[in-house]
């Protein structure tokens, strides 16, 4: 029985009804405490008996073996952990993103605030210590700058070396987290203005693509920019 | 095989490995997936990228933490929920999710029917409040403060009832809970 001050973010843990500031505290107090683990791995082997069973269809699993036969030999030749987050990263830019995202959707770039509220806003939030600022580079040339505040707050702020795409074509931002997931956090159009979005998870780096319109579930590689110094 | 065998048997690329972890717990992956999301396709795509994560790095999956159903499904609620935190995705979502007291599964008769009766009767034997906290944050993808919202209680309050409540499940389901 873990009766310390966590027990209640055990429980709200393993259902991932945390976010933002209190998730962050939590994961951290995670790394280091010895009871909330077995804690934790109770909760969320009960709540896998809450789910029922249903078929596995044949489709999906088509869908999966077709990714998984498409795989670069270079990444199912080494089944082992990446040696490196950054070189793992790397490496999922160079083979197109290839874990692929969930779904793109169309960031807010208008109505309130408007793009230039957005400037301004993206401006005071790259002021505070605890936020992420980082551009994304084509050539040592930034072509968009990112922000993220602690609370998840994001900005993307596209500069004029960013080029529009032709009207079937859209820009799209990735996150990739610390778990080396990469995940679709919105689509910018295909002639980006300052645009927000939230993301309250962890982050290891962002990547920007070039898509069809209305974003995909998974990049088909045409990679602008991948942020991994953050 | 054993769960270690089965991704033993993935880490050494053998498809046949994934296919049966797949056969054996893709559906309850592809039904947590559509719980949150409610959209059967995007369901589709978290059970993909499961399935996929799980080919490309199976040194995730730690025998001694869990069961390989466990680890899938953990996964796959926290990909769910990842998608519909995202702000730009809330407001559509909320605009078709079914009323709330659709969105408590285990209330529902389909529930009742289809679990297990050691399951069923310690999910009776939560309180009320307890059943719909743990309800909707687990199968509506919502956070404590979003379900003390969605019951009008206070967050301590709701923080609470889910602790509770998963207390007693995991007293109750401890040893057989896979």
């Amino acid at each position: 029985m873990n009766d310390h001050r966590w027990a209640e973010s055990v429980a709200l843990y393993a259902l991932d009804a945390l976010e933002g500031q209190e998730l962050a505290e939590f994961e951290e107090h995670l790394e280091t405490c010895e009871a909330c683990p077995a804690e934790l791995d109770d909760y969320r082997a009960v709540a896998s008996r809450l789910v029922r069973d249903e078929t596995a269809s044949n489709e999906t699993w088509e869908r999966i073996q077709a990714t998984i036969r498409a795989d670069s030999p270079d990444v199912t030749a080494q089944p082992g952990p990446p040696t490196s987050r950054w070189g793992w990263v790397a490496v999922a830019a160079a083979l197109a993103l290839l874990l692929g995202g969930l779904l793109g959707w169309q960031l807010a770039t208008t109505g309130d605030p408007g793009s230039e509220n957005i400037v301004t806003a993206a401006e005071n939030a790259a002021t505070s210590q605890d936020s992420i600022v980082a551009d994304f580079l084509v050539e040592d040339v930034a072509v968009a700058q990112v922000v993220l505040t602690a609370d998840g707050k994001g900005y993307v702020i596209p500069t004029d070396d960013l080029t529009g795409l032709d009207a079937d074509r859209t820009y799209q931002l990735w996150v990739i987290n610390t778990a080396e997931d990469v995940i679709s956090a919105g689509v910018l159009g295909a002639q980006p203005e300052p645009a927000t979005f939230t993301w309250t998870g962890d982050v290891a780096g962002f990547a920007l693509t070039r898509e069809v319109a209305g974003g995909v579930v998974s990049s088909a590689g045409d990679v602008v920019s991948v942020i991994t110094d953050l | 095989m054993s769960d270690s065998d089965l991704a033993a048997a993935v880490s050494e690329r053998d498809e046949t490995a994934l296919e049966a972890i797949y056969r054996q717990h893709g559906g309850a992956v592809k039904t947590v997936a559509r719980r949150v999301l409610n959209d059967d396709a995007l369901a589709d795509d978290v059970v993909q990228d499961v399935f996929v994560t799980l080919w490309r790095a199976p040194e995730r999956y730690d025998a001694s933490r869990g069961s390989l159903r466990t680890f899938l499904l953990t996964v796959a609620h926290r990909r769910a929920v990842d998608v519909v935190r995202s702000e730009v995705a809330r407001s559509p979502r909320e605009e078709k999710s079914p009323p709330p007291e659709t969105v408590v599964d285990l209330d529902s008769e389909f529930w009742q029917r289809t679990q297990s009766a050691l399951v069923r009767q310690a999910v009776a034997d939560l309180g009320d409040d307890e059943r719909k906290a743990i309800s909707l944050a687990y199968f509506g993808g919502l956070t404590y403060i979003e379900v003390a919202r969605e019951l009008g209680e206070p967050e301590g309050t709701v923080k609470s009832r889910i602790r509770s409540g998963m207390r007693k499940l995991a007293d109750v389901l401890g040893d057989v809970a896979s």
